[in-house]
């Protein structure tokens, strides 16, 4: 847990360095006032120093042997089902602009439910394609709702 | 009156009726699955809003905002478990009174109780509204500044986790609110060289990813729960509060109607902290404090009646003011801001059919609920029936569907799983994402404000001090943040 806290406080503070940096390349005044530099570095600079004292702040707790045995991952019973979800998010947002919404939420649908742990292959078929074929047909038709079609196919 | 007649007119057609329906339909639905709650819910099916007319998207939006604070009872009272944040102090009562074989009571006292601070609070945003928009149009952008910083300093005093953690937060969420252009010469800032960013975050990858995509992440860590249900009654009458249980029910009832409605004005307050606040208060004015926790009528009736009217009286201060008194109605002002409404003192001459007609809404979707609640929660209850191995593509496919209909720009879903990320790593580690959300709201009218006063001021920083009113904003602003940096708070884990 407390290195999970100092991974994400360092996170924050990488943030708020960055734009903090990147805040510095634009003018923090103009001749109406301040600039548009202006609000991201007083946020960024603020952002950073918070971070920093979090970070401290952390540093310093007493050590809990119970809590800080906790991994930053996930592990166990739940990591699969985790990075099941992880995967397929990733690579249903990179095949959809390729393949299309209908194929690529078939294969998502088919193939996150086996990952946690449906064995009826006609279950699994029927959800995949009403999930994906059926959507479509729904969004596209009746609500009026834009699905991409896939690169490879226009 | 005759504009609130003129609302009614407004959302009597069928077309309003139907999608009012629909939204507090959705709501309770999404109240009762543990997990997703209204801000999950607005963030998912925002997008599917955007083709609907502003009216009736507004209603439907709304209408599953309140609609969730009634569907989180049913699982509170039958599972002990929570549906969303502001029904956890009912499973303290409502579920030991379930288990003392008086679940359909339960559920009608938290009903009707339900139903008459709702329709209480919606009376409240009738008649508060009008004159509190007058003052407010008074306002200059020293005012306005000074306000949405006191509102954030609210928020984040009142926040869960420690305050340097909720500053953090704001602080992230309104460096967020600048990436893209500036607001007033349209400068292009922080985006990092990445050709996506050019307009900004938007408000629906953002949310979706943060809270859609983030709490499917937190469920797949749990184990599918033992879910053991108590049976809600068969038969109407089943739900009847016993004499003696109606009596002990009114007082808690008028007293979680009046304080619920108060605190939802506030920023930072709404149904949660109505909610706490009433079974505190209850349990202090209670003869029998030892019953608390045991299956106290007022336990049930009070908290239940307060978490309605605080989400009728956060809508007060979205409506007439623009600012948003939590993230879920930081959301909704984004939705109205989306659909080219802009909340705040002049919606009620310039829009005045989106004002009334959301407000009759409210008055129709409580008795909708009511309606809907008793007789059909045992069909309800079956939806907990969804096995999570087919609950979790279902709303993994629909994050994906809104945020791409959002802007058809296949970089905002990746912006959305991105975020996704990002919010499940923050909210493991005790940071709340709600402030996120309203500092990224508010923060674009904020700075707005402050560089309009400063022009106004010639660059002088003491004309946030020349109102007694931006003053007493300041004041309340320093204050809460001074109160908040006490030591004991520093570094303070989640609650």
């Amino acid at each position: 847990m407390r290195q999970g806290r100092l991974i994400a406080t360092g996170a924050m503070l990488a943030f708020c360095l960055f734009a903090l940096w990147q805040s510095l390349l634009l003018s923090l005044t103009d001749r109406l006032g301040p600039g548009p530099g202006f609000f991201p570095f007083w946020l960024a600079l603020i952002g950073a120093a918070l971070a920093v004292a979090l970070l401290i702040v952390t540093l310093r707790e007493p050590r809990n042997p119970e809590t800080d045995a906790t991994p930053v991952l996930p592990r166990g019973p739940g990591a699969a089902r985790w990075f099941a979800i992880i995967g397929s998010l990733a690579a249903v947002t990179v095949a959809m602009e390729f393949i299309g919404f209908r194929l690529a939420m078939l294969v998502f649908n088919a193939g996150l439910v086996i990952a946690l742990g449906e064995r009826r292959w006609w279950l699994i078929a029927l959800f995949a394609v009403l999930g994906s074929f059926g959507v479509h047909y729904v969004f596209t038709t009746w609500l009026d709702v834009l699905l991409p079609d896939g690169r490879l196919w226009t | 009156m005759e504009a609130l007649l003129g609302g009614f007119a407004t959302t009597l057609t069928p077309e309003n009726l139907f999608f009012c329906f629909v939204g507090v339909l959705l709501g309770t639905v999404v109240g009762i699955l543990p997990g997703l709650g209204p801000l999950t819910t607005i963030a998912i099916l925002l997008p599917i809003t955007f083709k609907m007319e502003v009216t009736s998207a507004i209603i439907m939006l709304s209408g599953i905002y309140y609609g969730v604070a009634y569907g989180g009872t049913v699982t509170s009272v039958l599972m002990r478990i929570p549906g969303e944040a502001s029904s956890v102090v009912t499973c303290l009562d409502g579920y030991e009174m379930a288990r003392k074989g008086r679940a359909g009571a339960a559920l009608g006292i938290a009903g009707i109780g339900s139903f008459v601070a709702g329709t209480v609070g919606v009376i409240g945003i009738s008649f508060l509204s009008p004159p509190l928009a007058e003052l407010v149009i008074k306002f200059g952008p020293a005012e306005y500044a000074m306000l949405m910083l006191a509102g954030l300093a609210m928020v984040t005093y009142m926040s869960s986790g420690s305050l340097p953690r909720a500053l953090l937060m704001a602080a992230f969420g309104l460096l967020l609110g600048t990436i893209g252009s500036d607001p007033l010469n349209m400068t292009p800032r922080l985006t990092f060289g990445i050709l996506a960013l050019g307009d900004g975050v938007n408000l629906v990858p953002l949310a979706i990813g943060l809270f859609g995509l983030s709490e499917v992440l937190f469920m797949a860590r749990q184990k599918p729960d033992d879910m053991k249900v108590l049976p809600p009654p068969s038969r109407l009458l089943g739900f009847m509060p016993s004499r003696e249980e109606a009596r002990r029910s009114v007082g808690p009832v008028a007293r979680g109607t009046v304080m619920g409605f108060l605190v939802g004005l506030l920023p930072g307050g709404g149904a949660v902290l109505a909610s706490f606040l009433s079974y505190g208060m209850e349990r202090k004015l209670s003869k029998n404090p030892e019953e608390f926790g045991k299956g106290a009528v007022e336990g049930l009736a009070g908290p239940e009646s307060a978490n309605n009217a605080g989400t009728a009286g956060a809508f007060v201060p979205l409506l007439c003011m623009g600012i948003p008194a939590n993230a879920v109605t930081a959301l909704l002002l984004g939705a109205f801001i989306i659909h080219g409404v802009t909340p705040g003192p002049t919606i009620l001459e310039r829009q005045p059919q989106v004002f009334w007609g959301v407000v009759a809404s409210m008055y129709i979707g409580n008795v909708m609920l009511l309606i809907l609640n008793l007789p059909l929660i045992g069909l309800f209850v079956r939806i907990l029936d969804i096995p999570r191995a087919y609950l979790t593509p279902m709303i993994l496919a629909v994050c994906l569907i809104g945020v791409y209909s959002s802007s058809g720009n296949p970089a905002d879903v990746v912006i959305a799983v991105i975020f996704g990320f990002v919010g499940y790593g923050l909210r493991r580690h005790g940071f709340d994402l709600g402030i996120v959300i309203l500092a990224y709201v508010l923060g674009p009218i904020f700075e707005r404000s402050v560089r309009q006063a400063l022009a106004i001021s010639d660059g002088d920083p003491t004309i946030f001090l020349h109102s007694t009113i931006s003053t007493g904003f300041a004041i309340v602003a320093a204050l809460l943040l001074i109160a908040g940096l006490w030591p004991r708070r520093l570094g303070r884990p989640t609650s």
